[in-house]
């Protein structure tokens, strides 16, 4: 923990000091003007979406931190996982616990696939054109979600119903919850962990980090970047998909929420510092908490949501004023 | 070819003053005789489409052809002339803005809240205002006298003509304070966003058209923007420029004061890209670092470059507006649509190409009306042949294997083992053949009665799909867009000789 | 000595890469109308001594100064205006424009109508004449339309000193002018070079690994070596330095074998 600390750059340690006491500041304004019960509730919500936005997010980041591709399919891979989930847990024919895990896989797998090719296919011809491959997410975005909408039509899904023991109820600031929320949240700390053990105690881990330090370097030791490039764009894809499932029997699936994530999740990664796993946690919780408190802010002072929808987009901007490349992103 | 006939014919002109007087004479006629062409076909496009359709140039009810082309050019053009805003930024300054909605909407928004909203006159304030901006300035700054005596009566100058003493303003005057906005805009946003690197630039400014996006659609401030309802100004318009009457052939003049406006705008650009500045910027794109150290102040270039797009992009919103069918002001002129529009223009039309954003935007906008209007037969077979899916099945076979042939290559080469180039072409045809047929087989089961009757289907419903794949195609094949892959022909062609030249004299 | 003006002062310049010190406390002053050469191994910390002197870098500590006023805080491209003029080591050129158009940039840059946006660059022939003049001087004067991505290397390093002398600096810093090039054609530069020097009586810093070069074409010499300046003095006194003789023979001989015999091609 000392060791961390100490070999921070002055600009990250300025960071965590700021976000510990904007944290704090959050609390603190929504214990005061909420009441305990209350910010307990809003803190928990804003807990869980912060979750939610990291499952998008962390793949967003890994990708963009390797390959240095903004993929903004990462909005349609959350929704396809979702519709895929959806359709899979309502055709098979097996109890709930089957259907809900088939659900998961198929839908993951999907996706994984979908990234493979479009990685191979697609973006590793544009590697000399950076800003192509943007656009060229940007556009295929727009194709999945129009197929989407073809195959499953306009109509939002109902959320589905979790295995059993995911279903039960429990108490919490005196709520009544879904134990499915602790599992969401659980879901994304395992993911949060798993990456974190993934990049740092494994050999490929350690190629990938290396790769985004200097890919040159690590294709001039003899290792295939390209073939850990794909690898990284079918982790970051799957990530998504499995975020997509998660939200089904949460909130249903819509055409929308592809795209309300990916902007969550591109919040959360320039706030976090382009191609930083530890910044792309720290701010998926920070813009978790800010939107669920704005949120809550809004509901009780104001008539209209004007706060709630621009919190996050003020953060960002105040993130960058502070700190031109994000808050443990690579200075210049 | 003619070109340098007519130059070298010039050359042999004794008289100099006579001489350069030819040159300049043929230059403007040879860098512009296409470009006349263009305006004059589209001056004359109302009466060709008349012709075409039978219907008239200024119609009574009920309206025709004519008519209704006339407003969708208009349209078109007006976005074409966003898009070149948008490439000046993006393709020969290299700035990547998501944000520049912000200015398309600032136009439209600005304009016509002004007009609606100001029931009073604002002119004591304003000119309050300039004299405290004055007295500021002398006290804080150490700005020369001549300076600030030239600032306070430009100032008051401004104010007297753009703010009126009398309840309300025009909608000129509105107009114009609209552009000093958008300066402001630029000017501020400029100075925030311009010390951010890359992809923190544009999504900072992603982030910033959002904010206003969402405050526009937001009840909260309803009684100035009506929200999602937007601003209406129906009757707010002079009767010179509005556009809906056809009978007295206000729309026809309306169209033509577009086009001015659209060879202004061309014209303009044209001569910012010609000037010191525009060669400025180019190097900028080139090579930011190298600017700087030859002594440029790059930042003032990109801040020029945004200002000149944002003010470009404001006017087009106004006239966005008024060409638009309800009358109303909306949120989504603010929505990231209108950064994504004149990107994709941009990137299909040609990146850095003068032409480029014109002929896409037209292209496609033109293209997409033409095809919402009609309805198609869709024949379940191709040529009587095949049946239309299987051909699809085929097609999209071919495409994937296409795309992916860095991969595949090393399969393929080993396939083939080392027949030469006719053992390859076999190779990919019979993989092919086999994804194909996987692809039918699947497709048999999955869908089974697809091939039954000729279907008569909307093409409105199939474009954004159809605009996605058009896209997709020209980023992976064209990546130079239409006019950039043409120019690029001749130019690469121009370099190569240039290429043997140069090794033909290191060779002795 | 110190009756003659000193141009430029660099005092206790330090530049820091994350734990890397690459320049340490530099002190070094160039005397107005000198050649003075700065060499040492590679790594030494010369080219960041360059950045640091134009501003393409910012110290970490310690200050600059032209013609005894304090620019430490002024940007990159006031400096050029003051008259710090300087090439790089690593070609560094606008890939996509032309031979004459790079230096005509340059030739721009020093005039006071690149704002004027209203106005055809054509108006301007001042630039491109000067730009032709500087063209000419390095011998390109027959590659002018052509784009600099193509030519080839050695012509590319003179495009890079040909955008050097179209902006007209009093001081010229040139890094490794002649890096890369194809050995019969060092000379030729270096004469450029010298000629240049003695037809405009500007200064020049110089940062140059063939030795002999260094000794016959210097003034003063100063020695770099692991970011700190080793010794500074006259091609004599540089040569009969005990502390760069012990440096190089001893443990470094290596690197001073390798500065004697100059870059293998
Ligand atoms: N931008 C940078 N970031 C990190 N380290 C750097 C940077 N620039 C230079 N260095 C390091 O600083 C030290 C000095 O480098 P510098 O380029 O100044 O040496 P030099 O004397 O010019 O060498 P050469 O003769 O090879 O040109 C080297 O160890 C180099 O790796
Ligand atoms: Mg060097």
């Amino acid at each position: 923990m000392q060791t961390y600390w100490t070999n921070l750059t002055p600009q990250h340690r300025r960071s965590w000091l700021l976000v510990v006491v904007y944290v704090a500041l959050l609390l603190a304004i929504s214990w005061l003007d909420f009441g305990y019960n209350t910010a307990g509730q809003t803190v928990f919500r804003g807990i869980l979406l912060g979750m939610l936005v990291f499952l998008v997010a962390s793949g967003l980041s890994l990708i963009f931190g390797l390959l240095d591709v903004l993929n903004f399919a990462q909005g349609a891979f959350l929704l396809i996982g979702a519709y895929v989930g959806y359709d899979i847990y309502h055709s098979l024919d097996a109890s709930v616990e089957v259907r809900f895990l088939a659900a998961i896989g198929g839908g993951v797998l999907l996706v994984a696939a979908i990234g493979a090719v479009m990685e191979a296919g697609l973006i590793r011809p544009l590697y000399e054109r950076p800003i192509f491959q943007i656009v060229l997410t940007f556009g295929l975005a727009a194709i999945f979600l129009d197929f989407v909408e073809r195959i499953y039509g306009r109509n939002p899904k109902q959320p589905l119903s979790p295995p059993p023991l995911l279903n039960e109820k429990f108490t919490l600031f005196q709520q009544s919850l879904s134990v499915y929320r602790l599992f969401i949240i659980g879901l994304g700390l395992a993911m949060m962990i798993g990456v974190y053990i993934l990049l740092n105690r494994t050999r490929i881990g350690i190629i990938i980090r290396a790769g985004v330090q200097d890919p040159e370097m690590v294709q001039a030791l003899g290792i295939n970047v390209r073939r850990v490039f794909t690898l990284v764009f079918i982790l970051g894809s799957a990530l998504a998909a499995l975020g997509g499932i998660a939200l089904v029997p949460y909130q249903g699936a819509t055409l929308e929420m592809g795209n309300q994530f990916l902007i969550l999740a591109i919040v959360v990664v320039v706030i976090g510092g382009m191609g930083s796993y530890e910044g792309t946690a720290v701010a998926s919780i920070v813009v978790g908490l800010t939107r669920a408190v704005a949120e809550q802010l809004s509901l009780e002072h104001f008539d209209a949501p004007v706060l709630a929808e621009t919190s996050i987009l003020l953060l960002m901007i105040a993130v960058l004023l502070v700190q031109p490349s994000g808050l443990f992103g690579r200075g210049e | 070819m003619i070109e340098r006939t007519v130059y070298r014919t010039i050359d042999r002109i004794g008289d100099p003053a006579l001489r350069r007087a030819a040159e300049s004479l043929a230059r403007l006629v040879l860098e512009n005789w296409f470009y006349a062409l263009v305006v004059l076909v589209l001056w004359q496009f109302p009466a060709i489409v008349a012709d075409l359709s039978g219907s008239e140039v200024t119609p009574r009810r009920p309206t025709g052809e004519s008519a209704f082309w006339q407003s969708e050019m208009a349209r078109a053009l007006v976005l074409a002339c966003l898009a070149m805003s948008y490439n000046l930024l993006f393709g020969y300054n290299g700035i990547i803005s998501f944000g520049h909605a912000l200015f398309f909407g600032a136009g439209g928004y600005i304009t016509f809240i002004l007009l609606a909203r100001v029931d009073q006159s604002y002119q004591q304030e304003a000119l309050i205002a300039v004299l405290a901006v004055v007295l500021a300035l002398a006290i804080l700054t150490r700005i020369t006298a001549r300076r600030l005596v030239t600032l306070a009566l430009g100032g008051v100058l401004l104010v007297l003509l753009l703010v009126p003493n009398t309840p309300g303003m025009t909608f000129y005057q509105a107009a114009a304070l609209a552009v000093l906005g958008s300066i402001g805009l630029s000017l501020i946003s400029g100075v925030v966003t311009l010390r951010l690197r890359g992809i923190y630039f544009t999504m900072f400014t992603l982030a910033l058209a959002e904010m206003f996006f969402v405050l526009a659609k937001s009840g909260t401030f309803r009684n100035v923007t009506g929200a999602e309802d937007g601003l209406g100004f129906g009757d707010l318009l002079p009767a010179a420029l509005n556009p809906t009457p056809t009978g007295d052939g206000s729309r026809l003049q309306m169209y033509r004061v577009t086009i001015v406006f659209f060879v202004i705008v061309f014209l303009a650009i044209r001569r910012y890209l010609n000037s010191p500045v525009g060669r400025v910027i180019v190097a900028i794109r080139e090579n930011e670092e190298r600017a700087r150290t030859i002594g440029y102040n790059t930042f003032f270039y990109k801040l020029l470059t945004m200002i000149f797009a944002g003010v470009i992009a404001t006017l087009s919103g106004v006239l966005f507006v008024i060409w638009a069918t309800d009358k109303r002001v909306h949120p989504e002129m603010l929505s990231l649509k209108f950064t994504v529009d004149p990107l994709l223009h941009t990137l299909i039309g040609g990146v850095g190409t003068l032409t480029g954003p014109v002929v896409a935007a037209l292209g496609l906008i033109l293209g997409e009306t033409y095809l919402r209007n009609e309805t198609f037969t869709l024949e379940t077979e191709v040529l009587g042949l095949v049946p239309l899916w299987q051909f699809a099945v085929g097609l999209i076979a071919a495409l994937l294997i296409l795309f992916l042939r860095r991969t595949l290559r090393p399969a393929i080469h080993r396939l083939a083992g080392d027949g030469g180039r006719w053992s390859v072409l076999g190779a990919y045809l019979a993989l092919w053949i086999v994804v194909s047929a996987a692809g039918l087989v699947a497709g048999g089961q999955v869908v089974p009665d697809l091939d039954l009757q000729d279907e008569v289907f909307d093409v409105s419903d199939l474009w954004d799909l159809f605009l996605g794949i058009v896209f997709v195609i020209v980023v992976m094949l064209l990546p130079h867009g239409i006019v950039g892959t043409w120019n690029r022909f001749w130019i690469t062609r121009r370099i190569r000789r240039m290429e043997r030249a140069l090794q033909r004299e290191k060779a002795p | 000595m110190s009756e003659q003006m000193h141009l430029l002062e660099g005092r206790g310049l330090t530049k820091e890469f994350g734990g890397l010190v690459a320049v340490s406390g530099v002190d070094i002053r160039v005397r107005q109308g000198d050649l003075h050469s700065i060499i040492g191994p590679n790594g030494a910390g010369k080219t960041t001594l360059f950045n640091l002197l134009t501003g393409n870098l910012p110290p970490t500590r310690g200050q600059v100064l032209f013609k005894g006023q304090d620019i430490t805080g002024e940007p990159l491209y006031r400096r050029v205006h003051l008259g710090i003029g300087r090439s790089f080591q690593i070609t560094n050129i606008f890939p996509n424009l032309t031979v004459l158009e790079n230096v005509r940039l340059a030739a721009q840059a020093m005039g006071g109508d690149s704002a004027k946006f209203w106005w055809h660059f054509r108006r301007f022939k001042q630039y491109e004449v000067a730009a032709l003049d500087a063209i000419a001087q390095v011998g390109l004067g027959d590659k002018v339309g052509i784009p600099a991505r193509i030519l080839p290397h050695g012509d590319q390093r003179k495009l890079e000193l040909a955008i050097l002398l179209a902006s007209d600096a009093e001081l010229l810093l040139l890094d490794e002018p002649t890096a890369g090039m194809a050995t019969e054609q060092v000379p030729v530069l270096i004469e450029t070079i010298q000629r240049i020097q003695q037809a405009t009586h500007k200064t020049i810093m110089l940062v140059e690994h063939n030795m002999n070069v260094v000794m016959n074409i210097s003034d003063r010499i100063t020695v770099m070596h692991q970011g700190e300046v080793l010794a500074e003095g006259t091609p004599q006194e540089i040569t009969r330095n005990e502390t760069v003789q012990k440096a190089y023979l001893g443990e470094l001989y290596g690197d001073f074998a390798e500065m004697m015999g100059g870059e293998a091609p």
